[in-house]
């Protein structure tokens, strides 16, 4: 007997996830060390990842337009996977990226706890981190998912504690919805809402004549 | 001493593949993702064998600074065989902190992360820290697809912060550059990236033509001829 469509999407996302997941695995690392752990996380933990960055309403914009488009995403067949690794050096490459001489130094300084990560990182773990992601979504990419890279939902799912030991996330999120969704996501915003943004944010300083004063 | 003309015309489109795929390295690194779609990255090319030997040395000179940078040696090494080397950097990342108070780099929000005085240039200290970690992760993106885009073409690539540190110190980057990885690639029967001895930065392919056949067999032929 024939197997349906969506059978055979579903089954070739979750492949395509776990290849994911491999080149992320094999991709390069500073200094031979690969301590980035990689989950793929579930739909009931999108769904709270999605209120999370909705919450966040006026303080993030971004993170709550992101939070309602992971809303309408995970109708459709997606994945989402969580990259996150730790904080402290293990190069020894004394490099002064991180604003202290040493890596011994930075090992020691007080940790700063946040909703969105824990500082301070040594820049090459976030390197390192960032290269698995990008390996991921490149291999998406040349499988044909669609796919977007998302820091928003990083910070969320770090917030969410969704991944052990780990002081930093990034997440890449795929799909293989009817069309690409993860682009001109027009339908978030109203006409209006976009048109008052835009004149908020770029006010255009055509003013009559020199000094003329800006109406409220 | 001479050569046939195919073996020749072999080696100059060899070295004319090299200056075409850092090219399209250059594309690829450019086009892939930024957070936010803010332009944070610039990739400069260096292809010719000159201007890569002027770099070499400039990190040689920087193995010294710092008692852990002392695989800067084996790496400038590395990159002498190298065709074509890509400089990526990272330029808003120094002054421009994202405002996104993401905390990676510890100082809570970015107002006070602009606060915390920089590390000065000095020797021993490649990138004058704090940085926007936010910002620089950009740069992986640029790296990682160089490295997926080369993979794609079968072009040989090693992966190098020391020649990024060196770049910046030869100011061959945009000023505000913070961050800066390097990229060597190389087409040639045999990656010279790859299967990287001990003691490479004293014993390499060159040290050994010089040490046996620059050196020991003019002397076997004056005497046994």
């Amino acid at each position: 007997m024939a197997t349906e469509m969506n059978e055979l999407l579903l089954n070739g996302l979750d492949r395509a996830v776990e290849l994911m997941v491999v080149a992320a695995h094999n991709s390069f690392r500073f200094g031979n060390r690969n301590t980035v752990q990689i989950a793929r996380l579930t739909t009931e933990d999108q769904k709270e990842i999605a209120e999370f960055c909705y919450s966040l309403g006026d303080m993030s914009p971004l993170a709550a337009r992101d939070g309602r488009f992971l809303m309408e995403l995970i109708k459709e067949p997606c994945a989402l996977l969580m990259f996150g690794d730790k904080r402290k050096s293990d190069f020894n490459f004394n490099c002064g990226a991180c604003g202290y001489k040493t890596c011994a130094e930075l090992n020691r300084v007080d940790e700063m706890e946040s909703l969105t990560a824990r500082g301070p990182s040594c820049q090459f773990k976030a390197i390192n981190l960032n290269i698995a992601a990008s390996a991921a979504a490149s291999m998406a990419w040349r499988l044909g998912l669609h796919c977007r890279v998302f820091s928003t939902l990083g910070f969320a799912s770090f917030a969410l504690n969704k991944m052990e030991g780990v002081d930093m996330a990034v997440t890449v999120s795929v799909s293989v919805a009817r069309r690409d969704p993860y682009f001109d996501r027009h339908q978030f915003w109203t006409d209006e809402h976009w048109d008052e943004t835009f004149n908020k944010e770029f006010p255009t300083f055509t003013r009559g004549f020199i000094g003329a004063i800006e109406q409220e | 001493m001479s050569v046939e003309r195919s073996i020749k015309q072999y080696e100059e489109d060899r070295k004319e593949a090299a200056r075409i795929a850092a090219r399209l390295l250059l594309a690829s690194a450019t086009t892939s993702p930024r957070v936010g779609g803010v332009g944070e990255c610039t990739v400069q090319i260096l292809d010719d064998e000159c201007h890569i030997e002027d770099l070499c040395q400039a990190i040689e000179e920087m193995a010294g600074e710092n008692e852990k940078w002392d695989f800067f040696k084996r790496d400038a090494m590395m990159l002498r065989d190298a065709d074509a080397v890509l400089v990526v950097t990272s330029i808003r990342c120094l002054t421009d902190p994202a405002d996104i108070n993401c905390n990676m780099c510890g100082k809570l929000t970015c107002e006070y992360q602009r606060q915390v005085p920089k590390l000065t240039r000095e020797a021993g200290i490649a990138y004058t820290g704090p940085l926007c970690l936010f910002r620089a992760n950009n740069i992986s993106y640029a790296i990682e697809t160089i490295m997926s885009t080369a993979r794609n073409m079968g072009i040989d690539y090693g992966v190098f912060w020391s020649a990024g540190a060196a770049a910046m110190r030869m100011k061959l980057v945009p000023k505000n550059t913070g961050f800066c990885l390097a990229v060597g690639i190389s087409i040639t029967e045999k990656s010279p990236f790859r299967d990287i001895p001990k003691k490479y930065a004293d014993i390499n392919e060159a040290a050994m033509n010089d040490r046996i056949i620059k050196r020991l067999w003019p002397q076997f032929r004056s005497i046994y001829s």
